[in-house]
């Protein structure tokens, strides 16, 4: 993740999600603090997965939810000025979390990928349309996303794209992010 | 806010139902629950947060929420107990502000004083007697140990691991302010006789 952090472009607005589930609060909250530190001068907006706790007390830029997290609109109080985002696999779960007030959806899986399969079958573009096109807040688009498909998914009004395994081999990120940078910005 | 007489704090587990344990366990007379569960979802933790919320209010009990700073905001809880791999005491209590309890695990006269210089209310020390509720590496430190940190530290000495109505007045005649259990009353066949048996032996001995 530092690695990664170390080759962001200076330019690239894009969100990091922080997500490390087996870490205990003490550490992941060295790891949200240390992150932060190392991504000022890039364009990153730092977030940490599911704990607005963590992410208020190392003075994040947001929280990521996951359907099974604690509702948005009960992290108010926690949130200030922060982000907030959730994942959501269907249209409806979709709106419920605009109802509950976040400020962006991550949406999918769009297209099979076997991290996601337990989150069921891939909703497809078209869905991806429907939610993008209900929806008042910004959507990622996630799920068995390439550069070859980002397009596809920028063309149905997603925001953007979220991806883990796609960022993995750092030999190639500087050279993906100029690419989808390019599909996505334009 | 924390009880002056010696209380009984019941802290969940695993065991199921959960929020109905909770509820025998303030009709036996605990005064303070803390909702603790490691594997649950964030929803599923706010979710019976809510409900044993409600329940401590209506028995005059404290709510207090394990380890989640976040679920213990969203729930409206009194407060919050941090083990030493929790969040630190310094930044919960800087979510938390000035008026939240803040519990502390500690197994150390140490801890008991650095968790009194960060902000805590009241400390959890143990693990006094063998227990089987978790995970332990260490040796019990015995109900003696409770006078040595109460010179350590101001903050009430609440006592945990492995306390049984058998045993409990050991902790009590050490210095105890209150005693926490979770197997004496989620296992036990009755939790509400567990509750107010033990409850019974903190009234008798005060």
């Amino acid at each position: 993740m530092l690695r990664q952090i170390a080759l962001l472009p200076p330019s690239l607005p894009c969100l990091m999600i922080i997500r490390e589930k087996h870490l205990d609060a003490a550490t992941l909250l060295d790891l949200c603090v240390t992150v932060k530190s190392r991504a000022a001068g890039t364009g990153a907006k730092i977030l940490v997965n599911e704990r607005a706790d963590i992410a208020a007390a190392a003075a994040l830029d947001g929280v990521h939810l996951q359907e099974s997290s604690c509702p948005a609109d009960k992290l108010r109080s926690l949130k200030g000025a922060m982000l907030t985002g959730k994942s959501t696999h269907s249209p409806d779960s979709a709106m419920r979390a605009v109802d509950e007030g976040v400020d962006y959806l991550v949406f999918g899986p769009v297209f099979d990928t076997p991290s996601k399969r337990r989150f069921g079958s891939p909703q497809g573009t078209e869905k991806l349309h429907v939610v993008c096109r209900t929806v008042p807040v910004p959507v990622f688009a996630i799920g068995g996303i390439s550069p070859e498909n980002a397009a596809l998914c920028r063309s149905a009004g997603a925001h953007g794209i979220a991806a883990i395994s796609l960022f993995n081999d750092t030999s190639k990120f500087p050279e993906l992010l100029k690419t989808l940078e390019y599909i996505l910005v334009r | 806010m924390i009880p002056s007489t010696p209380f009984l704090c019941y802290i969940t587990d695993e065991s199921l139902p959960m929020v109905e344990i909770a509820r025998q366990a303030l009709e036996g007379g605990a005064l303070m629950i803390q909702l603790r569960n490691k594997t649950a979802s964030g929803e599923q933790l706010y979710r019976w947060a809510e409900e044993i919320q409600a329940l401590c209010r209506l028995h005059q009990a404290l709510f207090i929420v394990n380890d989640r700073v976040d679920i213990a905001i969203a729930s409206g809880a009194d407060g919050v107990h941090l083990g030493q791999q929790d969040l630190p005491a310094p930044a919960a209590r800087k979510l938390l502000g000035p008026d939240k309890l803040l519990g502390v695990s500690v197994s150390s006269s140490d801890e008991a004083a650095a968790a009194e210089r960060n902000g805590a209310d009241y400390v959890g020390f143990g693990h006094i007697f063998p227990t089987g509720s978790k995970q332990k590496h260490t040796a019990p430190i015995g109900p003696e140990a409770i006078a040595a940190v109460r010179t350590a530290t101001d903050l009430p000495v609440v006592a945990i691991g492995g306390i049984t109505p058998q045993n409990a007045f050991l902790t009590l005649e050490s210095g105890a302010s209150g005693i926490a259990v979770i197997a004496a009353i989620s296992r036990s066949g009755s939790p509400r006789k567990a509750a107010r048996s033990l409850v019974d032996l903190l009234e008798h001995h005060h």
